[in-house]
Protein backbone atom coordinates (compact mmCIF):
# COMPACT_ATOMS: atom_id res chain seq x y z
CA UNK A 1 0.00 0.00 0.00
CA UNK A 2 1.42 3.37 -1.02
CA UNK A 3 1.68 6.12 1.51
CA UNK A 4 2.78 9.74 1.23
CA UNK A 5 3.27 12.42 3.88
CA UNK A 6 4.83 15.86 3.62
CA UNK A 7 6.30 18.38 6.03
CA UNK A 8 7.47 21.95 5.43
CA UNK A 9 9.96 23.62 7.73
CA UNK A 10 12.17 26.71 7.72
CA UNK A 11 15.64 26.06 6.34
CA UNK A 12 17.29 26.39 9.75
CA UNK A 13 19.60 24.03 11.60
CA UNK A 14 17.18 24.08 14.53
CA UNK A 15 14.72 22.14 12.33
CA UNK A 16 17.04 19.21 11.56
CA UNK A 17 15.87 17.07 14.45
CA UNK A 18 12.21 17.64 13.55
CA UNK A 19 12.89 16.59 9.95
CA UNK A 20 14.75 13.46 11.08
CA UNK A 21 11.98 12.60 13.52
CA UNK A 22 9.40 13.00 10.76
CA UNK A 23 11.11 10.34 8.66
CA UNK A 24 11.51 8.11 11.70
CA UNK A 25 7.80 8.34 12.47
CA UNK A 26 6.77 7.68 8.87
CA UNK A 27 9.11 4.74 8.30
CA UNK A 28 9.70 2.88 11.56
CA UNK A 29 6.63 0.66 11.25
CA UNK A 30 7.17 -0.34 7.61
CA UNK A 31 7.38 -4.14 7.34
CA UNK A 32 10.99 -5.17 6.84
CA UNK A 33 12.38 -1.95 8.28
CA UNK A 34 15.42 -2.45 10.51
CA UNK A 35 17.44 -0.07 12.67
CA UNK A 36 20.28 0.35 10.17
CA UNK A 37 17.94 1.19 7.29
CA UNK A 38 16.09 3.66 9.49
CA UNK A 39 19.39 5.26 10.46
CA UNK A 40 20.39 5.50 6.79
CA UNK A 41 17.15 7.33 6.02
CA UNK A 42 17.57 9.78 8.90
CA UNK A 43 21.19 10.37 7.94
CA UNK A 44 20.22 11.09 4.33
CA UNK A 45 17.55 13.53 5.49
CA UNK A 46 19.96 15.28 7.82
CA UNK A 47 22.72 15.61 5.24
CA UNK A 48 20.42 16.73 2.45
CA UNK A 49 18.73 19.35 4.62
CA UNK A 50 22.04 20.57 6.06
CA UNK A 51 23.32 21.11 2.50
CA UNK A 52 20.19 23.07 1.62
CA UNK A 53 20.43 25.19 4.78
CA UNK A 54 24.15 25.94 4.56
CA UNK A 55 24.78 25.98 0.81
CA UNK A 56 21.39 26.19 -0.90
CA UNK A 57 20.27 29.33 0.87
CA UNK A 58 23.76 30.78 1.29
CA UNK A 59 23.64 34.56 0.95
CA UNK A 60 19.86 34.53 0.71
CA UNK A 61 17.06 35.02 3.18
CA UNK A 62 16.37 31.58 4.67
CA UNK A 63 13.57 29.90 2.80
CA UNK A 64 11.82 26.62 3.35
CA UNK A 65 12.44 22.92 2.90
CA UNK A 66 9.59 20.70 1.78
CA UNK A 67 10.23 17.08 2.64
CA UNK A 68 7.94 14.36 1.40
CA UNK A 69 8.19 10.71 2.37
CA UNK A 70 6.61 8.18 0.06
CA UNK A 71 6.54 4.52 0.86
CA UNK A 72 5.48 1.49 -1.09
CA UNK A 73 6.08 -2.17 -0.28
CA UNK A 74 9.61 -2.05 -1.70
CA UNK A 75 10.89 1.52 -1.43
CA UNK A 76 11.11 4.66 0.62
CA UNK A 77 11.37 7.78 -1.51
CA UNK A 78 12.49 11.03 0.11
CA UNK A 79 11.90 14.20 -1.91
CA UNK A 80 13.38 17.54 -0.85
CA UNK A 81 12.24 20.75 -2.48
CA UNK A 82 13.94 24.08 -1.85
CA UNK A 83 14.13 27.47 -3.54
CA UNK A 84 17.78 28.34 -3.01
CA UNK A 85 20.81 28.05 -5.24
CA UNK A 86 20.82 24.95 -7.47
CA UNK A 87 23.33 22.25 -6.62
CA UNK A 88 24.15 19.27 -8.78
CA UNK A 89 25.08 16.41 -6.43
CA UNK A 90 26.72 14.25 -9.07
CA UNK A 91 29.43 16.89 -9.51
CA UNK A 92 30.64 16.62 -5.92
CA UNK A 93 34.08 15.16 -5.24
CA UNK A 94 34.53 12.04 -3.14
CA UNK A 95 36.24 12.99 0.12
CA UNK A 96 39.57 11.51 1.16
CA UNK A 97 39.82 11.31 4.92
CA UNK A 98 43.60 10.81 4.88
CA UNK A 99 44.02 13.94 2.78
CA UNK A 100 41.98 15.90 5.28
CA UNK A 101 44.14 14.62 8.10
CA UNK A 102 47.18 15.83 6.17
CA UNK A 103 45.81 19.35 6.14
CA UNK A 104 43.71 19.64 3.03
CA UNK A 105 40.25 21.18 3.33
CA UNK A 106 37.40 18.98 4.41
CA UNK A 107 34.23 18.85 2.41
CA UNK A 108 31.84 16.57 0.66
CA UNK A 109 31.34 14.04 3.43
CA UNK A 110 27.64 14.79 3.68
CA UNK A 111 26.96 14.09 0.05
CA UNK A 112 29.26 11.08 0.15
CA UNK A 113 27.16 9.63 2.97
CA UNK A 114 23.94 10.26 1.05
CA UNK A 115 25.30 8.21 -1.86
CA UNK A 116 26.42 5.50 0.56
CA UNK A 117 23.13 5.08 2.35
CA UNK A 118 20.64 5.57 -0.48
CA UNK A 119 20.18 3.47 -3.61
CA UNK A 120 19.21 6.16 -6.08
CA UNK A 121 20.01 9.88 -6.12
CA UNK A 122 18.16 12.12 -8.59
CA UNK A 123 18.24 15.89 -8.89
CA UNK A 124 16.25 18.35 -10.92
CA UNK A 125 15.99 22.11 -10.90
CA UNK A 126 13.36 24.19 -12.67
CA UNK A 127 11.11 27.19 -12.15
CA UNK A 128 9.33 25.33 -9.34
CA UNK A 129 12.51 25.01 -7.30
CA UNK A 130 15.24 22.45 -6.71
CA UNK A 131 14.15 18.88 -6.21
CA UNK A 132 16.36 16.17 -4.73
CA UNK A 133 14.85 12.70 -4.83
CA UNK A 134 16.43 9.87 -2.85
CA UNK A 135 15.25 6.27 -3.08
CA UNK A 136 15.98 3.49 -0.63
CA UNK A 137 15.04 -0.12 -1.31
CA UNK A 138 13.76 -1.54 1.94
CA UNK A 139 13.45 -5.24 1.22
CA UNK A 140 17.06 -5.91 0.29
CA UNK A 141 18.92 -5.75 3.59
CA UNK A 142 22.25 -5.88 1.75
CA UNK A 143 21.62 -2.37 0.51
CA UNK A 144 22.50 -0.79 3.83
CA UNK A 145 26.10 0.41 3.84
CA UNK B 1 22.98 17.15 23.69
CA UNK B 2 25.15 16.97 26.80
CA UNK B 3 28.91 16.73 27.20
CA UNK B 4 30.82 15.70 30.30
CA UNK B 5 34.41 14.72 30.88
CA UNK B 6 36.72 13.18 33.42
CA UNK B 7 40.41 12.42 33.77
CA UNK B 8 41.72 8.90 34.17
CA UNK B 9 45.43 8.06 34.08
CA UNK B 10 46.18 11.38 32.34
CA UNK B 11 43.62 10.52 29.68
CA UNK B 12 40.70 12.88 29.11
CA UNK B 13 37.50 10.93 28.63
CA UNK B 14 34.80 13.02 27.00
CA UNK B 15 31.29 11.61 26.98
CA UNK B 16 28.75 12.96 24.51
CA UNK B 17 25.06 12.21 24.94
CA UNK B 18 22.41 12.94 22.33
CA UNK B 19 22.70 14.03 18.71
CA UNK B 20 25.78 15.39 16.97
CA UNK B 21 24.60 17.24 13.89
CA UNK B 22 25.32 20.56 12.17
CA UNK B 23 23.44 22.36 14.94
CA UNK B 24 25.40 20.88 17.86
CA UNK B 25 28.80 20.13 16.29
CA UNK B 26 30.19 23.59 17.00
CA UNK B 27 29.50 23.18 20.70
CA UNK B 28 31.33 19.84 20.78
CA UNK B 29 34.32 21.28 18.91
CA UNK B 30 34.49 24.22 21.29
CA UNK B 31 34.29 21.90 24.29
CA UNK B 32 37.08 19.70 22.98
CA UNK B 33 39.28 22.66 22.04
CA UNK B 34 39.12 23.74 25.65
CA UNK B 35 40.27 20.36 26.93
CA UNK B 36 43.03 19.25 24.60
CA UNK B 37 46.27 20.58 26.13
CA UNK B 38 49.88 19.53 26.38
CA UNK B 39 49.02 18.00 29.77
CA UNK B 40 45.96 16.14 28.51
CA UNK B 41 46.59 15.24 24.91
CA UNK B 42 45.27 11.69 25.16
CA UNK B 43 41.58 11.87 24.41
CA UNK B 44 38.89 9.22 24.45
CA UNK B 45 35.58 10.20 22.91
CA UNK B 46 32.88 8.11 24.54
CA UNK B 47 30.14 7.80 21.89
CA UNK B 48 28.06 5.19 23.70
CA UNK B 49 25.26 7.69 24.33
CA UNK B 50 25.29 9.26 20.87
CA UNK B 51 22.01 8.32 19.23
CA UNK B 52 22.66 10.10 15.96
CA UNK B 53 25.74 11.53 14.28
CA UNK B 54 26.03 13.18 10.86
CA UNK B 55 29.04 14.26 8.82
CA UNK B 56 29.23 17.29 11.11
CA UNK B 57 30.26 14.84 13.83
CA UNK B 58 32.95 13.42 11.55
CA UNK B 59 34.38 16.92 11.18
CA UNK B 60 34.40 17.32 14.96
CA UNK B 61 36.34 14.07 15.35
CA UNK B 62 38.86 15.01 12.67
CA UNK B 63 39.47 18.43 14.20
CA UNK B 64 40.06 16.96 17.65
CA UNK B 65 42.20 14.14 16.26
CA UNK B 66 44.48 16.64 14.50
CA UNK B 67 44.72 18.81 17.61
CA UNK B 68 45.70 15.93 19.88
CA UNK B 69 48.24 14.48 17.45
CA UNK B 70 49.78 17.89 16.92
CA UNK B 71 50.62 17.83 20.63
CA UNK B 72 52.02 14.31 20.38
CA UNK B 73 48.89 12.68 21.75
CA UNK B 74 46.08 10.77 20.13
CA UNK B 75 42.31 10.38 20.09
CA UNK B 76 40.40 7.13 20.36
CA UNK B 77 36.70 6.50 19.91
CA UNK B 78 34.85 4.22 22.29
CA UNK B 79 31.44 2.62 22.52
CA UNK B 80 29.98 3.79 19.22
CA UNK B 81 26.59 2.29 18.49
CA UNK B 82 26.49 -0.02 15.44
CA UNK B 83 25.03 2.55 13.04
CA UNK B 84 27.59 5.17 14.03
CA UNK B 85 30.38 2.60 13.85
CA UNK B 86 29.36 1.69 10.30
CA UNK B 87 29.36 5.34 9.29
CA UNK B 88 32.87 5.74 10.68
CA UNK B 89 33.97 2.69 8.74
CA UNK B 90 32.45 3.63 5.40
CA UNK B 91 33.92 7.14 5.70
CA UNK B 92 37.41 5.76 6.18
CA UNK B 93 37.76 6.92 9.78
CA UNK B 94 38.54 3.47 11.13
CA UNK B 95 41.70 3.49 9.02
CA UNK B 96 43.05 6.69 10.56
CA UNK B 97 42.12 6.23 14.21
CA UNK B 98 41.41 3.46 16.68
CA UNK B 99 37.96 2.51 17.88
CA UNK B 100 37.14 0.40 20.92
CA UNK B 101 33.95 -1.26 22.10
CA UNK B 102 34.29 0.31 25.56
CA UNK B 103 35.99 3.24 27.27
CA UNK B 104 37.78 0.77 29.52
CA UNK B 105 39.43 -0.93 26.55
CA UNK B 106 40.58 2.44 25.18
CA UNK B 107 42.04 3.41 28.56
CA UNK B 108 43.98 0.14 28.67
CA UNK B 109 45.40 0.88 25.23
CA UNK B 110 46.59 4.34 26.26
CA UNK B 111 48.03 2.91 29.48
CA UNK B 112 49.98 0.28 27.61
CA UNK B 113 51.56 3.01 25.46
CA UNK B 114 52.48 5.06 28.52
CA UNK B 115 54.44 2.06 29.78
CA UNK B 116 55.97 1.28 26.40
CA UNK B 117 54.08 -1.97 26.27
CA UNK B 118 53.99 -4.28 23.30
CA UNK B 119 50.51 -3.16 22.30
CA UNK B 120 51.59 0.33 21.25
CA UNK B 121 49.56 1.66 18.35
CA UNK B 122 50.87 1.77 14.83
CA UNK B 123 49.49 4.78 13.08
CA UNK B 124 48.78 4.54 9.39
Amino acid sequence: MNHRRQITRAAELECLETLRDFVDTQCKDIPGMDEQTLYDLKLAVDEACTNIIIHGYSGMNPGSIILSVETDPKNVILTFTDFGHPFEPSEAAIPDVQAVLDGRPMGGFGLFLIYQCMDLVEYETNEDGNCLRLTKHIQNQAQTF
Amino acid sequence: MQITDRLENQTRIVTIAGNVDALTAGEVTQYLNGRIHAETKQIILDLSQVDFMSSAGLRVILTALKASRKLGGDLYLAGAQPSVERMLKVSGFTSILKTFPTVEAAVVEFSSQDHGGPQSVERK
